[in-house]
């Protein structure tokens, strides 16, 4: 069971239930996920990232939850597709390309703060 | 406790120009003297800056190839991008690879005849071995913020999405406390940067993906404007000049054996030296006709000019940079000295 895959739309239910049903219970804002409208969420993380959340709503001095998913390469690697559409939206012609997109690492989403718990496992691990 | 001293130009407004980010540019030599490593200089200059900076250590005993295939004297060797002091451990540091002399490697990338002609028993350095580094494509280091990119000749920050161009001859010009220009990319430079030569562990690619005579950028008339609103430091143009004339008077032959962009194209043909016309190919010509370079131009007779002529106007003679405007290095970039 553990490798099988979250629904997109199931993940994000589950972080907002995390954080605003928690016994200690919080507002949490989500960004991040806006440009994905089909994904399958790896379960394994899953589960611990909702437990995470209700950690994190029961932290001393906490008020809110701000929830952040970026890229863990910080390039990652696109296909663009140029489609040519008909009178009745056929794809009447395609190119397709690639484009590379470099973003900021966590750093700049955790600028100021010291008290940060990294429990990443190493690059290409589950 | 040993000293390290380094020219840092702090983020901010220089002279009219945006800098995106800080940067720092080391002597490797320097680095050596403080009997630190290039990753614990690094972290030393990082710690004492609360923003994103991008740093170089440059080895001006090495030597390198410029963007069109220019040898030329100084290499950035290691490079990193740091955040409020920190540098991520996964992605904020790389070293260039270096490329020992070999009869094979001058076959395979023929411009590097300048090698033994003019620099010979110096160490080649250009971009990483892509087996080093994590990042898929592109040799840059990121932390945070600070994005050092393109083996350490652009840097951004990434999160106003803010650039500028440092092409390794002003940095070698900053180290040296030379004479560089300030200015704005413009849509030469932008063209000029598609001319590349095929290189393994290039500073921008891993192999040796684009023949001379072609372009990197395979943009037609969008390519002037791909690289042309940037904040540069390049060196003074004769520095340039007489450094393309070291390349020509080496063998090397622009379209053929150095990269056909604007600026080689110009000192070339003043030199009347050969330029291989028939090996550039139509995307590149559509390219350089795009900011006038036209086939007509480039075999147009013009009046021959002696080295120390073209060095002399050089100003006049290679084009490139908009806004521009010419400084004694000292009187634009300060030198910053710390404890390590």
């Amino acid at each position: 069971m553990k490798l099988m895959h979250t629904k997109l739309p199931e993940f994000i239910k589950k972080m907002k239930t995390a954080a605003e049903e928690s016994s200690n219970p919080k507002q949490i804002t989500i960004r991040g996920l806006e440009n994905l409208t089909s994904a399958k969420m790896q379960s394994l993380r899953t589960g611990r990232i909702e437990h995470a959340v209700r950690e994190m709503t029961m932290r001393e001095g906490v008020e809110k939850i701000d929830f952040v998913v970026i890229p863990r390469v910080p390039e990652t690697m696109h296909t663009v597709i140029i489609k040519g559409l008909g009178k009745d939206g056929e794809i009447k012609s395609a190119i397709l390309d690639i484009v590379n997109i470099l973003h900021p690492t966590e750093e700049a989403e955790l600028l100021g703060c010291e008290d940060i718990e990294d429990r990443r496992p190493g690059i290409g691990r589950h | 406790m040993a000293k390290l001293k380094y020219k840092m130009i702090p983020e901010g407004i220089l002279e009219g120009k945006l800098i995106p980010l800080n940067i720092a540019i080391i002597d490797y030599k320097d680095v050596k003297a403080a009997n630190v490593t290039p990753k614990q200089a690094f972290e030393a200059i990082a710690k004492t800056i609360d923003g994103p900076v991008g740093m170089n250590i440059f080895d001006m005993d090495a030597v390198t190839t410029t963007s069109d295939g220019v040898m030329v004297e100084g290499t950035v060797r290691f490079m990193s991008a740091a955040d409020k002091g920190k540098i991520n451990p996964d992605f904020g540091y790389l070293e260039m690879a270096e490329m020992p002399y070999s009869e094979e490697l001058v076959k395979e990338e023929p411009h590097l005849i300048q090698w033994q002609k003019n620099y010979a028993g110096r160490k080649l350095f250009r971009g990483p071995d892509p087996a080093t580094k994590i990042i898929p494509v592109h040799n840059v280091c990121i932390t945070g913020r600070a994005s050092n990119n393109n083996s350490a000749t652009e840097m951004m920050n990434i999160l106003t999405m803010e650039e500028i161009l440092l092409p390794i001859l002003g940095q070698q010009q900053i180290l040296k406390n030379g004479k560089v220009i300030l200015g704005m990319t413009g849509g030469i430079i932008s063209v000029g940067i598609g001319m590349i030569m095929p290189e393994k562990f290039g500073r921008i690619f891993p192999t040796r993906q684009f023949p001379a005579g072609e372009t990197a950028h395979g943009s037609g008339i969008y390519a002037q404007t791909l690289k042309a609103e940037i904040p540069c430091i390049v060196a003074d143009k004769a520095i340039l000049a007489e450094n393309i004339i070291k390349c020509i008077e080496a063998g090397c032959v622009p379209g053929k054996t150095v990269g056909a962009s604007p600026a080689v194209l110009s000192v070339a043909r003043r030199l009347g030296a050969d330029i291989d016309t028939g090996n550039i190919t139509e995307r590149a010509y559509e390219e350089l006709a795009s900011v006038g370079f036209t086939k007509e131009w480039i075999t147009e007779k013009v009046d021959k000019l002696t080295p120390e002529e073209i060095i002399a106007n050089a100003d006049d003679i290679i084009p490139g940079v908009v806004e521009g405007t010419k400084y004694n290095v000292p009187d634009l970039i300060k030198e910053t000295e710390i404890e390590i």
